[in-house]
């Protein structure tokens, strides 16, 4: 049988375990490759901005620094303050109270998570630019005919961008401070009770600050998404450190400058991270017993049971319903778009890079997990918590880092094949689909690393030592043992890297070769030339596959409550 | 009237009825102890006493005040009782002195913190007053638990198995100081456990509650331990062996003799339990000790369990060896040292009561024969092992 001579294999090879090489070993050199690689963009940036170039910092901060720096973090602070009232509010009345359509709200206000932020940012402005029909209604209403006749907030603005970032990002909130709620011992808010404090009271002096690390990490996810955005500050001409970096790049072609900014905006990315990591860190103290009851729930009635359902249903039917009827509504208009042939390629071209980066980033991740498992030594957890870095890092700068990188690699590449053989190989890697791969596993190796890592702690130690001491090696224990048990979870990396790489825009838009497009940069072309119709089919294919990250947390939701697995 | 008062409380989750018509009456400075196995709704009473259920029928009173009917529910913060959970329930994001002052409104911080400083002094927790619950152990956070509730000066104290999260070394001291602490404040205490022993250490008053909700039986734990007015009460106490028979001449038969039927009436199905400590063993004489009104039996095989050991027997006329009788002898046995043994009931330790196939209890405790060997039976004194159960899951977690 071909399982008992692996057994037997397993057992005459060297196991890596009974072998100690310090850090000479497949796993820990291999994780070290993997993540010099991961850290090569970054590293990249920090070279080039220290490199003496043209004097373009100078100019940069007396001209356009204070207005990136003021936007952006007006930007992060609205977007960080929009979602923790949505998703707070909205995970501590669905999670402890009772009013019509609790159970559906439980997912339903994780819909949004499918809408990227640029997407909606497309059809508010159709909707309430000034020849929308919102502006037009209201004109003939009132009689109203020119601009200068009434007042109507612009959409196009800071403001504009905080609620359209507000909107599909707040479920990250949701689902951090939903699970905080329901980890929280019911005994706690109870003893809160008993000792005196109301419903309210002990909201906001036990739930809330038990709440509290959750909440900074959702909203540190939060913040790193806001940096990531380039559609929706593009499009409302928001000037922040994305924006600039693009702008300095392909405009005025400079990529001193374009690395300096990246730098100074890798300032707020180590801050949110800290934060991440500081929050994650208290958070353990936080989960008091390990004992659940299912939760009582508060009874809403009259009013108050209709306000929680009109706050749980604003964010859904805004961030997601709404959007999606309007385009539905366009897209039936252009159905001929379903099957036009450059459409048809470009959404091939998105699914062959998000294929692509969706495998290679699990395979990279289970290998990493799986060294990490085996040899679970400080230096291997180091290195892996360096190459996993890259989610925290905005697709801008990211892109920057990756070109600067793959530039210099085909000059040396173009070079020695010059001097040797006397070929130009010109640029080999740069502007290929190559360049786009390698950005999107650099931004996405945490997630499926995360991923594989969680469902592996699912294989309790003890149970890699039943399959050792029933006479299987580290190979057969893998496949045997391993694999099946975190086949699950090895699935659902691949659809959320999947799901994200056909999402992302800012890498895919600075990386792509040339007049080379995905579903994400033609929604992006159509929608700056201002061609909402155009672009709904591939917006609306975007969403389409952004449910299916929405359809895993929510299964993940229903089969985690804990009151209800313990019995 | 200080102290709680419940009148026909009464409460079913949907078809599920887990109490029915309970009264019962906490007096001002008395700890009242309701002993039950889980799912007899003694939790769901306490939980109705605090305000955290509905009540659906009945009344609750404290301290002349009405805090419950049918339609009437002060929610739980205006009740000013006290409640320790059984998993203690602190604020892990406070410290211990703020733990404890949690419950002190509407007065200055300082005083409340002199007040929480008194309480933590108390139980001899002073010195940890800046500590945060995750630093403390398990019979310093069961502490801690017992001082904030005891802090804002309660009407009423609710202990929910105080100190079934503790290992058993330690049970002894917490529960040792627990009750001066107790008996210090005076305070009614109505606590709940399925523990036996520790409803004896701590109770004035024992309410067995059995399945469905019910007040089996109410008294002094000599009372109960002594006279269980039925079959369920007397198995609280652990493994019993089991004889049954028929009513003869006011007499049930067993093979140690015969034991007086108790009032039941002649050709009554009826069954004799006896304590592993209530089956006497004596030895050497030359007669064996059959004088002394023993019979003769047969030892097959005897453990040292520390301060007593368990010995399994039969009668030794009974050839076919039906029966096995269990005994616990508060020595090290060494029966084949001690020659011939004969036996005894000892009738302080026998209770008759109708043999009675469907007296509730007797199914959960047939379990626990079946899951674990009768050695383990003897042993446990407890209704259930649930701390076991408990301590595993934590293991797993």
């Amino acid at each position: 049988m071909p399982s008992d001579t692996a057994a037997i294999t397993d057992q005459l090879a060297p196991s890596a375990q009974n072998v100690s090489w310090g850090w000479v070993n497949p796993w820990t050199i291999g994780t070290a490759v993997i993540a010099g690689l991961a850290i090569m963009p970054i590293a990249a940036i920090v070279w080039i901005a220290a490199a003496p170039g043209e004097a373009i910092w100078s100019h940069l901060a007396s001209t356009v620094l204070p207005g990136y720096i003021f936007n952006t973090l007006v930007l992060m602070l609205g977007v960080g303050a929009g979602t923790i009232l949505i998703g707070v509010a909205s995970a501590w009345l669905v999670s402890t109270c009772r009013f019509p359509m609790q159970t559906m709200f439980e997912w339903a206000m994780l819909l949004p998570l499918a809408m990227p932020a640029y997407v909606i940012a497309y059809v508010y402005t159709d909707i309430f630019e000034f020849a929308g029909p919102v502006q037009e209604v209201l004109r003939d209403l009132f009689g109203w005919t020119s601009k200068r006749d009434y007042w109507f907030p612009e959409i196009r603005s800071l403001g504009g961008a905080i609620s359209m970032m507000t909107l599909v990002l707040y479920p990250y909130v949701y689902l951090l401070s939903r699970a905080a709620f329901m980890e929280q011992s019911v005994g706690v808010l109870e003893a809160s009770r008993v000792l005196g404090r109301g419903p309210w009271g002990s909201f906001f002096s036990v739930a809330f600050p038990l709440a509290r690390p959750a909440v900074v990490i959702g909203v540190s996810l939060v913040m790193m998404e806001t940096l990531n955005d380039f559609g929706t500050v593009d499009f409302f001409g928001v000037a922040t450190f994305t924006l600039g970096i693009y702008d300095v790049w392909l405009n005025m072609n400079n990529v001193t400058g374009a690395a300096q900014l990246a730098l100074t905006l890798l300032i707020f990315v180590i801050v949110l991270v800290l934060a991440e990591r500081f929050a994650r860190a208290k958070k353990r103290y936080y989960v008091s017993s390990g004992k659940y009851q299912p939760l009582p729930r508060y009874q809403l009635l009259g009013p108050a049971k209709w306000l929680a359902v009109a706050v749980c249903a604003a964010p859904v039917l805004l961030g997601f319903i709404l959007p999606v009827a309007v385009l539905g509504f366009y897209a039936s208009a252009h159905l001929n778009q379903f099957t036009n042939s450059d459409m048809l390629r470009f959404a091939g071209n998105s699914i062959l890079l998000s294929t692509l980066a969706a495998i290679l980033a699990v395979l990279i991740g289970t290998f990493m997990a799986y060294g990490i498992r085996l040899r679970g030594e400080k230096l291997l957890k180091t290195i892996v918590r360096i190459a996993s870095l890259g989610y925290a890092v905005p697709g801008s700068v990211l892109a920057v880092g990756v070109l600067v990188t793959l530039g210099a690699l085909d000059n040396s590449i173009d070079g020695t094949m010059r001097r040797s053989f006397g070929i130009s190989t010109g640029l080999l890697l740069s502007g290929t689909i190559v360049a786009v791969t390698y950005g999107y596993l650099v931004r996405f190796l945490a997630l499926s690393f995360g991923s594989v890592e969680a469902s592996l702690t699912k294989v309790t130690p003890n149970m890699d030592g039943a399959a050792k001491s029933l006479g299987h090696g580290p190979l057969s224990t893998l496949r045997r043992i391993h694999i099946p048990m975190i086949k699950g979870g090895l699935a659902t990396a691949v659809i959320l890297v999947f799901v994200d790489a056909m999402k992302e825009q800012p890498l895919t838009v600075i990386l792509r070769p040339f007049d080379f497009h995905t579903m994400a940069t033609i929604v992006h072309e159509f929608a700056s030339d201002e061609q909402i119709g155009e672009a709904a089919p591939a917006a609306l294919a975007i969403v389409a596959f952004g449910i299916l990250p929405v359809i895993l947390l929510s299964m993940a939701i229903r089969h985690s409550r804990p009151g209800h697995s313990q019995g | 009237m200080e102290g709680l008062h419940i009148h026909g409380a009464a409460h079913a989750y949907g078809d599920n009825q887990v109490l029915s018509k309970i009264s019962m009456v906490v007096p001002g400075g008395e700890l009242v102890c309701l002993l039950g196995p889980s799912g007899c709704g003694k939790s769901t009473l306490l939980r109705l006493a605090a305000g955290l259920e509905v009540l659906q029928e009945g009344s609750i009173v404290i301290d002349d005040v009405t805090v419950a009917t049918k339609e009437l529910h002060v929610p739980p913060e205006q009740r000013r009782i006290g409640l320790m959970f059984q998993d203690y329930a602190l604020f892990p994001h406070l410290n211990v002195i703020d733990n404890v002052s949690f419950g002190l409104l509407g007065m200055a911080r300082a005083k409340a913190r002199a007040i929480a400083r008194e309480r933590l002094d108390q139980v001899e927790l002073a010195h940890l007053t800046e500590a945060f619950p995750h630093m403390l152990s398990g019979g310093m956070q069961q502490r801690v638990a017992l001082a904030r509730a005891l802090a804002p000066e309660p009407k009423l104290l609710l202990l929910d198995e105080p100190f079934s999260g503790l290992d058993t070394n330690m049970r002894a001291s917490i529960r040792q100081m627990t009750l001066n602490v107790l008996k210090q404040s005076g305070v009614a205490t109505l606590m709940v456990t399925h523990d036996p022993e520790e409803a004896m250490f701590m109770a004035d008053r024992i309410k067995i509650l059995g399945r469905g909700g019910k007040i089996l039986q109410s008294g002094d734990s000599h009372e109960i331990y002594y006279h269980p007015n039925n079959e369920f009460v007397a198995r609280l106490f652990g493994f019993m062996n089991t004889i049954k028979g028929t009513v003869q001449n006011a007499m049930v038969q067993t093979p140690f003799g015969p034991v007086p039927a108790n009032g039941f009436a002649d050709g009554e199905p009826a069954q004799v339990l006896i304590r592993p400590e209530g089956i006497v063993l004596s030895s050497g004489g030359q007669d064996g000790g059959e004088s002394s009104g023993g019979i003769p039996v047969e030892v097959n095989s005897t453990h040292l369990l520390g301060h007593f050991s368990v010995a399994s027997l039969k009668i030794a006329a009974d050839r076919n060896g039906a029966q096995e009788f269990y005994v616990r002898v508060h020595k090290e046995f060494l029966p084949e040292l001690a020659g011939r043994i004969t036996a005894r009931i000892d009738p302080e330790q026998s209770f008759v009561f109708a043999d009675d196939a469907t007296v509730p209890g007797e199914p959960m405790l047939d379990d626990l024969n079946i899951l674990s060997p009768e050695l383990k039976t003897l042993l446990s004194t407890g209704l259930e092992p649930q701390d076991k159960v408990q301590k595993q899951a934590e293991a797993a977690e």
